[in-house]
């Protein structure tokens, strides 16, 4: 992510430095120009949305860019409305719980396919790589009947379990852990090494960045997650955030205040989240392409 | 559990000196499994058989009642949805979904990724971090902040563009326009990461041959057209590749949430037709027939994919 070897035009062509400057200028006016459109695009929303959320309901039609007289009316509407605290606090198990089992059940898959040269080593990794390409909505059926049967609907552990591990988590933590030094584990087998302490206490510590990469990751895909919440929840206060949110949007869709204001708390921890780990989060994001 | 239950055994193993090496590579054939089992469990009952399922629940007539039984109709699920004009409709707006979203997962980016590479500094630590928020955005507080933006009433955007004098649209409501409003959302929360993508790639590209091309005197243009696309070939292939397979997909709350496949079917597309087949009408037997036919086009599809990509895609090294 260096970009500081920005080749610069005028440099090594004298005759047209003075008009090659010119231009630059242009363009670098043109470049922010563009940056700066994209940067509002993104952001103009949300910020238009936090600013819904503190308006008076005689203010929620105005088109000014701040209210007049700001007010926390709308939240404290939502918090009695539905209960929001406890959504939040279960995705925050859920969230918290899924990336947990994750990084755990994908370093466990990772080793063992690392350390242990096996003649199906090739066929699991590929099995583990392509179940990334069945589409959710393929197996939604079968998997809701084998949910409903365990007695899994309207449970939190019922919106875990499905995401315990994730093809992408053992792929992540397979190529990091390929470029671990195979001496340092060749020399702790010799020296009489467990796989498991070789595990716990060699390799793992060593995979700080790719398992907090992960830990990241999961945290926020399973915190916006909404469709295996939508097939599996009931009431609201067994469920996610997000399907709160989509509760209250069909009941009162035209209270924009109260609508906007529990979009921003159920947007706030990762919102919070960014701004902490912001360069974090965007690496992460970045290194391991979409998910 | 079992990986704790096999390295718990282990030390009992080794203490047994006589069948050390015997019982070793016992060991070694079992601790890999071990380790696999939580993982390949999972995805063994939670995507493998639930596909495996899928494909013969296909054959089925079944209304999804624990109690009802399923009745066998072999092909017939399949000829009635080839024959039905709605899955035509939703395979066609998946395409359409698919067609939408290329300018704002690829092609734009790309450009404003190239455009902006001299970028440094603060400024460029700025507009990353901006750009990216909609990434980490959910679908449903993205739907219901451009669902407020687009209202037609009151909507914000639709107060702008009265003001400008272009009358109202009904982005949400007329079937003209409901589908592009639908992918604009999808497209919203990927423009801004797709280009940090480009940007990385294209700060990745070795400086010295762009050099020696301007020492050739090649233009701006020839040198963006013949060094900077074919190096940046592998990141248009990969956001191109997932553009394709996980488009319609990510498109799916955003249907849900906001126009239910609506007005008149113009925004359906065929994962929402799967979900409203399963858990609208209750026709286990269509929508997992129709999960089939969209599951093997994909298939179809990525494996072209990833030979395009092995076949045309430049790396530098």
């Amino acid at each position: 992510m260096t970009i500081d070897a920005s080749p610069d035009i005028s440099q090594g062509h004298p005759p047209l430095a003075s008009s090659a400057s010119n231009m630059g200028s242009l363009r670098c006016l043109a470049v922010h120009a563009v940056m700066v459109l994209l940067s509002i695009l993104s952001i103009f929303p949300i910020y238009w949305m936090i600013v819904t959320s503190l308006r008076p309901e005689n203010e929620i039609f105005s088109t000014a860019f701040w209210p007049a007289s700001p007010t926390l009316e709308n939240y404290v509407f939502v918090l009695t409305r539905i209960p929001m605290l406890q959504m939040l606090a279960n995705t925050t198990i859920v969230a918290a719980a899924t990336a947990a089992l994750q990084v755990v059940t994908g370093l466990f898959a990772a080793y063992a396919l690392v350390r242990w040269r096996m003649r199906l080593s090739g066929v699991i990794h590929g099995l583990i790589a392509l179940s990334w390409l069945v589409p959710f909505q393929v197996t939604m059926i079968p998997n809701y009947v084998l949910a409903s049967r365990l007695g899994l609907l309207d449970t939190l552990t019922g919106l875990i379990l499905p995401n315990a591990s994730h093809a992408f988590a053992v792929l992540l933590l397979y190529h990091a852990m390929r470029s671990f030094p195979t001496e340092i584990l060749e020399a702790a087998r010799i020296d009489g090494a467990r796989s498991w302490k070789i595990l716990w206490q060699i390799v793992t510590p060593n995979m700080g960045a790719p398992i907090a990469s992960l830990s990241i990751i999961a945290f926020i895909s399973a915190w916006n997650e909404y469709f295996w919440p939508l097939l599996l929840s009931r009431k609201p206060e067994n469920s996610v955030v997000q399907i709160g949110l989509q509760m209250f949007m069909t009941q009162e869709g035209n209270l924009w205040g109260p609508l906007m204001a529990a979009a921003a708390l159920a947007s706030l921890p990762i919102l919070l989240i960014y701004l902490i780990l912001q360069r974090h989060v965007i690496e992460s994001f970045m290194k391991s392409g979409i998910r | 559990m079992t990986d704790i239950q096999a390295d718990l055994a282990r030390p009992l193993a080794t203490a047994q000196t006589p069948a050390k090496t015997r019982r070793q590579r016992e060991t070694f054939t079992v601790a890999p499994w071990a380790y696999l089992a939580p993982a390949l469990i999972l995805l063994f009952v939670w995507t493998y058989i639930p596909l495996v399922e899928a494909f013969q629940l296909s054959f089925y007539q079944w209304n999804m009642l624990p109690t009802a039984p399923q009745r066998y109709v072999g092909l017939k699920n399949y000829e009635r949805l080839m024959a039905l004009p709605e899955m035509r409709n939703a395979l066609w707006n998946t395409l359409y979904y698919i067609l939408g979203l290329f300018p704002m997962s690829v092609i734009i980016p790309l450009f404003v990724a190239i455009w902006t590479q001299d970028l440094t500094g603060r400024a460029r630590m700025i507009y990353r971090g901006l750009i990216f928020v909609p990434m980490i955005v959910a679908p449903v507080v993205a739907a219901i902040l451009w669902r407020w933006l687009l209202n037609e009433d009151q909507g914000l955007i639709t107060l702008w563009l009265e003001q400008m004098g272009l009358g109202r649209i009904g982005f949400l409501t007329d079937p003209n326009y409901a589908l592009a409003t639908l992918t604009w959302i999808t497209g919203w929360k990927l423009i801004g990461f797709s280009t940090l993508l480009f940007s990385a790639a294209n700060a990745g590209i070795n400086p010295s041959y762009i050099e020696a091309a301007r020492i050739d005197g090649a233009s701006r243009w020839g040198i963006i057209r013949d060094i900077r696309l074919p190096l940046l070939s592998p990141t248009i292939l990969l956001l191109s590749m997932m553009t394709i397979l996980f488009g319609a997909q990510w498109s799916f709350a955003y249907i849900n949430v906001l126009t239910n496949g609506g007005p008149l079917k113009s925004t359906t597309n065929i994962f929402y037709l799967l979900w409203e087949y399963g858990f609208q009408t209750m026709s286990a037997g269509w929508s997992s027939a129709a999960g089939m036919i969209a599951f093997a086009g994909f298939a179809v599809v990525a494996a072209g994919c990833m030979w395009l990509t092995r076949r045309f895609a430049v790396y530098d090294n």
